[in-house]
C-alpha cells in the first residue's frame, strides 16, 4: 500500500472510443471486445514505478455520453492527469476533441497533464484520422500524443506511464504544491519525495512519446 | 402566489374572502395572521428598497426573528420573500452582514416550528418554503458559491440551509449539486474547515450520500476516505464523540452499495485505518460509554458491509468478497473481533453480537480464514482456549437470544463448504455430548444448548453429502452410550415439549430464554439428517414409538405450526427415503399410518402452512434498515424489541435466524418429492412385482406340480394385495367424503387437494378393475388346470394300482422262487442217497396207487352190480308193462335211463 506519490487520472472522450477498454487493459491486462456502456464513472487502480519510486495511479474512467457530462465534470478539478481518447476509425470523435479540451481547461486545474490517445490503431485498414493529424492537434494544444490499441495492448502501458512520468517531472520541477491535494497528487509514506530522486531522473520506462 | 400577493396589497377588502378561500387550504394560525402578513411585507419592502444600510440590516434582523417564531410569518415569507433575499445574496456579496442575515432568515424560514403539530393534512410552512427555494434554479449554485466566502457564519448558515433543503427535497438538491461544477468539491473542502463547519458538512454529506451513487463516487474521488479517517483519528477513534459516529455513517453510506468505492478504499487506503477504530486502547477497554458503543457498532457495520463484497447481484461480488476477506485477515482483524465478540467481558451485547457476525462474515466460504479461526486461541496464556470453544461457550451459556443467534451464525458460516472444519467439530462433538447427557436430568437448559449446537453443526454438515457417513458413524457411537444419537434426539423433542408445558404452568421463572424454539430446531435437525439418508431413516424407524410420537405431534395441538410442519416433513422423508422391506416399517405402512391417523389432506395442509411461514418470514425480514444518527441512539435497546415484534415464529428470534434460504429451498424440493412419492406409493402394490403375463405361463421344464404351487402362491399374493388396496381405497374414500363435507365450507382452499384425492382414487379404482379382471382370468385358468390335474391324478392312481399288482405278482414270484430255491438247496443237501429211496418211493407210490385203484375198482364193480340188478328188476317190470325193453335199452349206451324214470313217474 505504500507509495511515494499518488496520481489521480481521468479518462475522457466520446462514447465508444474505448476508454473503459484502455483502463481494463492497463489494470487487468485483458481485453473485452464487448464492453457495457459506462454509467457515470468507474474506478481502477494500479501501481507503477517511475524513477525507482512506487507510484499509485487512481484512474477514473468516465462515461462518454453527453447526458453524463455534468457528473463527469466533477472529476476534472481533482485530477493530475487526463487521457483524452479518440477513435482513429471514427472521424467525428477526433472532431470533438476541441470541445473536450475546452471542457477540461474550464473545469480542471491549469497544470493538469493531458495525454491525447488515438485508440484502435490495430484497425489500420479502417483508419479515418491520420497519425499526423493527431500529432498536429497535440502540438497545437500542448498535449502528449500517442496512438494505442486497447485490443493489442500496444502503447497502453506507455500512455499511462508516460503521463505519470510527465507529472513526476513537473513535481521535480516544482510546478506543483504537492501539499495541496486539489491538484490530484498526494505524497505517500512509502517513498521519500523531494530532491533525493534527482532532477534529471526521468522515467526509465519513458519512450515512444510523440509530443 | 398571485392571489395572495393581490390580497396583501389590499388587506382590508379581502378579510372574509381570504378566510374562505384559503382557510381550507392553508393553516391560518389566528387573527394576527393578517398583521404578520403585512408586517413581513413591510420588512421585505424595507430590505429591497431601503436606502440606509443600517435600516436594511435591522429590517433583516427583525424579519429573521418573526420568521423564526411564527409559522404564519413563514408562510407569508414563502409567498413573497425568496426573490428579495436571493437578490441580496446575489448582488451584495461585499456586505457580509446582510448576507449573513439573509441566510439566517432563510434557515429560519425552512426550520419547522413545533407548535403547530397536530393536524396532519395541513401544509407545513417550512416544507413548503424548502420546496419553493429548491425550485429556484439559481438558488443551489448560488448557495454553493457562498461556501467559498471567508466569513465563517456565511459558510455555517449556508451549510445549514443546504442541509435543511436536503432533508425536505433530497432528489432535487442532489441533482442541483451534481449539475453544479465543483459543487461537491466545495462541500468536500468544508471537511477541512473549522470544527463547527466541518461537523455541519459531515452531516450534509451524510444526507447527500445516502442514496445517490454518483455523488458517493465523486465524494470519494475528492478524497473523502482520507478525510474521514483523519477526522476519526483526530477525534480519538472509538472513544470520540458523535462526530466519529457521523464520520462512520458517512463512510457506510459511501461503501454500502458501491463496489467501486469499496475497491478504491481497499486499493488506496486499505482497511488498516478502519481496523484501528476497533482497537481497544489500554485503559479504555473496560469503559464502554453509549457513544463508544454506537461508534463501535457502526464501525463493525462497515466491516460487515465490506466483507459482504458489494451489493447483491453484482457479478464481481464473490471475487470482491474473497479479496476483502483476505485483506481484512492480513490486517489481523480477527484479534480485534474476537476481543470484542468473545473475550471482553465489558463489551455491550450489541457490540459483541456485531463482532460475532463479522467473524462469521470473515470466514464464510473462505477456507484460509476458516483455518485461521480454527487455530486461534483467546485469553491470557494460562487460561488460553481455542476461539471456537469460547464462541461455543457463548452459545451454551448466553441468556440473550441475539447473542445466541450471532454466535450461531459464526458456526454456520464456519461450517459452510468446510468439510475439514465440519470433521473437526464432529470429532469434538463427543465431549460436550457426554456433558449434556449427564446434565440432562438436572439442568435441561445447558444440555439443550449443547444439543442445539450439535443440531446446528449437523445441519450444516448434512448439506455436504460426502460427510454424511462420518456423521452417521459419529452419531451411532456416542461416547460410552449404545443408544443411537438419533433416538436420543427424538427423546429430546419429547422432552422439549414437556418442559414447555411445564414452563407454561409455572409462568416461566427465568424468562430470559424460552424453550419454544428447541423443539423445532431438533425437528429441523431430524429433517436434514434423515433426508437422502435411508440408513438414518432405518435407524429412526427402529423404535416403533418414534413413528407414533411423530404422528401424535402432527395431529396434536400442543406443538406450534412450524414444529408440526417439520414433523410432517420427517414422516414424508420416512416415506421417501425408505429402503426397508420389513412389515410395518416400509413406506406403505407409513403412508397408511398417515392416511389413517392424520388424513392425507390435512397432512399436505401442514406443508402449505410451513410454506406460509417461510413466506411471511422472508417478507418481513427482507428490508434492511439503514442506521441513522437519529435512530442510532435508541438502536442499542430497540434492536431486540424490533426483532421480537417482527418475528412470525411465535416470538422467537432464534428461529428467525435459523431459517435460512438454503433450508427453505431444501424444504421446497423435499415437499415436491414427498408428494410425488406418496402418490407413487398409492399407485403401486406392496410387493412391487406386478403380474407379468409371461410369468404366468408354465416355464420350460417346470414340473406341473411346481407350476401349480407357484401359481397358487401368486394368487395368494394377489389376493393380499387386493385386500390391501381395498382397505386403502376405503380410507381414501372416507377421506374423500370428509374432504367433500368440509369442502362445502372452504371450497376454495380444499378443492385442489380433494381433486388430487379423487384422481388418486380414480387411479386406484382403475387398478382395482385391472386386478379383478386379472383375477377372473386367473380363476378360469386355475379351474382348467385343476381339471387337468384331476385327470392326471386319476391316471396316476390307476397306473399306481397296476404297478402295485405287478409288483405284488413279482413279489410272490420272487417268494416262490426263493422257496423253490431253498427247497432245491435242501434237496441238494440230502442228495447223497436218493436212488433207492426214489425207487422205494416210486414202488410205494405205485403200490399205493394200485391199492387205491383196486379199491376204487371194487367199489365201481359193486356199484355196477347194483346197477345191473336194478336194470334187471326194471326190465322185468317193463316187460310186465308191455314195453319193448330191448328197444328202450337200445339208446342206453349214450343216454342215462332218466327219461325212462320220468315216463315211469308220468304213468
Amino acid at each position: 500500500m505504500s507509495y511515494a506519490y499518488l496520481f489521480k487520472y481521468i479518462i475522457i472522450g466520446d462514447t465508444g472510443v474505448g476508454k473503459s477498454c484502455l483502463l481494463l487493459q492497463f489494470t487487468d491486462k485483458r481485453f473485452q471486445p464487448v464492453h457495457d456502456l459506462t454509467i457515470g464513472v468507474e474506478f481502477g487502480a494500479r501501481m507503477i514505478t517511475i524513477d525507482n519510486k512506487p507510484i499509485k495511479l487512481q484512474i477514473w474512467d468516465t462515461a462518454g455520453q453527453e447526458s453524463f457530462r455534468s457528473i463527469t465534470r466533477s472529476y476534472y478539478r481533482g485530477a493530475a492527469g487526463a487521457l483524452l481518447v479518440y477513435d482513429i476509425t471514427r472521424r467525428e470523435t477526433f472532431n470533438h476533441l476541441a470541445s473536450w479540451l475546452e471542457d477540461a481547461r474550464q473545469h480542471a486545474n491549469a497544470n493538469m497533464t493531458i495525454m491525447l490517445i488515438g485508440n484502435k490503431c490495430d484497425l489500420a485498414h479502417r483508419r479515418a484520422v491520420s497519425t499526423e493529424e493527431g500529432q498536429q492537434f497535440a502540438k497545437e494544444h500542448g498535449l502528449i500524443f500517442m496512438e494505442a490499441s486497447a485490443k493489442t495492448a500496444q502503447n497502453v502501458e506507455e500512455a499511462f506511464i508516460n503521463t505519470a512520468a510527465t507529472i513526476y517531472k513537473k513535481i521535480q520541477d516544482g510546478v506543483f504544491d504537492v501539499s495541496n491535494e486539489s491538484y490530484g497528487i498526494k505524497v505517500g509514506y512509502g517513498g521519500i519525495p523531494g530532491p533525493a530522486g534527482g532532477r534529471d531522473g526521468s522515467s526509465s520506462q519513458a519512450g515512444g512519446c510523440c509530443s | 402566489m398571485a392571489p395572495e400577493a393581490r390580497f396583501v396589497e389590499e388587506p382590508v377588502i379581502g378579510d372574509e374572502l381570504i378566510h374562505q378561500g384559503l382557510g381550507g387550504l392553508l393553516f391560518w394560525g389566528d387573527d394576527s395572521a393578517l398583521d404578520e402578513d403585512s408586517h413581513v411585507e413591510r420588512l421585505l419592502d424595507r430590505i429591497s428598497n431601503g436606502v440606509l444600510a443600517d435600516d436594511r440590516r435591522s429590517a433583516m434582523t427583525q424579519l429573521q426573528q418573526v420568521v423564526a417564531e411564527s409559522s404564519s410569518a413563514q408562510l407569508a415569507f414563502g409567498a413573497m420573500g425568496f426573490p428579495v433575499l436571493l437578490s441580496v445574496l446575489k448582488e451584495e456579496s461585499d456586505d457580509d452582514e446582510m448576507i449573513r442575515g439573509a441566510l439566517e432568515t432563510l434557515v429560519s424560514a425552512l426550520t419547522p416550528i413545533d407548535t403547530v403539530m397536530g393536524q396532519k393534512n395541513e401544509i407545513r410552512p417550512a416544507t413548503m418554503n424548502s420546496d419553493l427555494l429548491s425550485r429556484e434554479s439559481e438558488s443551489i449554485p448560488l448557495l454553493l458559491s457562498l461556501l467559498s466566502e471567508d466569513d465563517f457564519y456565511i459558510r455555517y448558515y449556508t451549510l445549514q440551509l443546504l442541509t435543511a433543503l436536503l432533508t425536505h427535497s433530497p432528489n432535487r438538491l442532489q441533482e442541483a449539486i451534481l449539475s453544479t461544477p465543483r459543487g461537491i468539491t466545495r462541500l468536500m473542502d468544508m471537511l477541512m474547515d473549522r470544527e463547527v463547519i466541518r461537523n455541519e458538512a459531515l452531516l450534509l454529506l451524510t444526507y447527500l450520500t445516502r442514496e445517490a451513487e454518483e455523488i458517493q463516487k465523486i465524494v470519494v474521488f475528492e478524497g473523502a476516505f482520507e478525510k474521514i479517517f483523519s477526522i476519526i483519528k483526530e477525534e480519538g477513534g472509538s472513544d470520540g464523540g458523535v462526530v466519529v459516529q457521523d464520520c462512520i455513517e458517512l463512510l457506510n453510506n459511501l461503501i454500502r452499495n458501491n463496489a467501486s468505492n469499496q475497491m478504491l478504499l481497499k486499493e488506496t487506503i486499505g482497511f488498516e485505518p478502519l481496523i484501528s477504530i476497533l482497537k481497544l486502547h489500554r485503559g479504555s477497554a473496560y469503559n464502554f460509554t453509549q457513544q463508544k458503543t454506537i461508534n463501535l457498532v457502526h464501525a463493525l457495520e462497515t466491516v460487515d458491509v465490506l466483507l459482504m463484497g458489494g451489493p447483491e447481484g453484482e457479478p464481481t461480488r464473490d471475487a470482491n468478497r474473497l479479496s476483502n476477506q483476505a485483506a481484512f485477515a492480513q490486517n489481523r482483524i480477527l484479534d480485534h473481533l474476537l476481543m470484542l465478540g468473545a473475550e471482553s467481558q465489558w463489551a455491550p451485547v450489541t457490540v459483541r453480537c456485531k463482532a460475532l457476525r463479522c467473524i462469521g462474515s470473515l470466514v464464510i466460504k473462505n477456507s484460509q480464514n476458516c483455518d485461521a479461526v480454527a487455530s486461534k486461541l483467546v485469553g491470557e496464556e494460562p487460561h488460553a482456549e481455542p476461539a471456537l470453544n469460547a464462541i461455543l461457550r457463548i452459545i451454551l451459556r448466553t441468556s440473550i437470544s441475539q447473542e445466541f443467534t450471532a454466535a450461531n451464525y459464526v458456526f454456520k458460516c464456519f461450517c459452510e463448504k468446510n468439510a475439514d472444519g465440519q470433521a473437526m467439530l464432529a470429532s469434538a462433538m463427543t465431549q460436550p455430548n457426554s456433558i449434556s447427557q449427564r446434565n440432562l436430568q438436572d439442568d435441561g437448559t445447558l444440555s439443550f444448548g449443547s444439543m442445539l449446537l450439535q443440531a446446528l453443526v449437523t445441519i450444516e454438515k448434512n448439506e455436504e453429502l460426502e460427510v454424511l457417513q462420518v456423521k452417521l458413524d459419529a452419531a451411532m457411537t456416542p461416547l460410552g452410550s449404545p443408544e443411537p444419537l438419533l433416538h436420543r434426539l427424538v427423546k429430546y423433542v419429547a422432552f422439549a415439549a414437556s418442559t414447555k408445558t411445564k414452563d407454561n404452568d409455572q409462568t416461566n421463572t427465568n424468562g430470559s430464554r424460552d424453550g419454544s424454539y428447541i423443539q423445532p430446531i431438533i425437528l429441523q435437525l431430524l429433517v436434514t439428517w434423515l433426508a437422502d439418508c435411508p440408513n438414518a431413516v432405518c435407524c429412526f424407524l427402529d423404535a416403533p414409538s418414534h413413528l407414533t410420537y411423530i404422528l401424535d405431534l402432527i395431529s396434536g395441538s400442543h406443538a406450534c405450526v412450524f414444529a408440526r410442519g417439520l414433523a410432517s416433513l420427517i414422516l414424508g422423508i420416512c416415506v421417501l427415503h425408505n429402503n426397508s422391506n420389513e412389515n410395518g416399517r416400509d413406506s406403505f405402512a407409513i403412508v397408511d399410518a398417515i392416511s389413517q391417523k392424520i388424513g392425507l389432506t390435512s397432512y399436505f395442509a401442514k406443508f402449505d402452512e410451513l410454506q406460509k411461514i417461510f413466506k411471511s418470514h422472508f417478507s418481513t425480514s427482507a428490508p434492511v434498515k439503514l442506521p441513522t444518527r437519529s435512530s442510532s441512539a435508541s438502536m442499542l435497546d430497540s434492536e431486540e424489541v424490533e426483532n421480537d415484534g417482527l418475528d412470525p415464529m411465535q416470538g422467537s428470534p432464534v428461529l428467525a435466524a435459523i431459517i435460512d434460504p438454503t433450508f427453505v429451498n431444501f424444504v421446497r424440493r423435499l415437499e415436491g418429492e414427498i408428494r410425488e412419492k406418496v402418490v407413487d406409493t398409492y399407485s403401486r402394490t406392496r410387493n412391487q412385482d406386478a403380474a407379468v403375463p409371461a410369468e404366468l405361463e408354465q416355464r420350460n421344464g417346470e414340473v406341473d406340480r411346481d407350476y401349480i404351487a407357484r401359481l397358487k402362491s401368486f394368487l395368494e399374493k394377489q389376493c393380499h394385495d387386493m385386500q390391501d388396496l381395498l382397505t386403502r381405497n376405503a380410507t381414501l374414500a372416507e377421506e374423500l367424503v370428509r374432504t367433500a363435507g368440509s369442502g362445502a365450507l372452504e371450497a376454495i382452499t380444499e378443492k385442489p387437494s380433494s381433486g388430487r384425492e379423487r384422481l388418486q382414487s380414480e387411479a386406484l379404482r382403475h387398478e382395482l378393475h385391472g386386478a379383478a379382471r386379472q383375477l377372473e382370468t386367473l380363476k378360469v385358468q386355475k379351474a382348467k388346470i385343476e381339471e387337468e390335474a384331476g385327470y392326471y391324478r386319476n391316471m396316476t392312481g390307476k397306473l399306481e394300482a397296476d404297478l402295485k399288482s405287478l409288483s405284488d405278482a413279482y413279489n410272490s414270484l420272487e417268494q416262490d422262487n426263493y422257496r423253490l430255491e431253498s427247497e432245491v438247496k435242501s434237496l441238494r443237501k440230502g442228495g447223497n442217497s436218493p436212488h433207492y429211496d426214489l425207487e422205494a418211493i416210486k414202488a410205494e407210490a405205485r403200490d399205493e396207487a394200485q391199492k387205491e385203484s383196486e379199491v376204487e375198482l371194487n367199489d365201481l364193480l359193486v356199484c355196477l352190480g347194483q346197477e345191473q340188478s336194478k336194470v334187471e328188476k326194471l326190465s322185468t317190470r317193463l316187460v310186465e308193462l308191455g314195453e319193448d325193453v330191448d328197444k328202450l335199452l337200445e339208446g342206453i349206451g349214450d343216454d342215462a335211463g332218466l327219461p325212462d324214470e320220468e315216463d315211469d313217474g308220468g304213468d
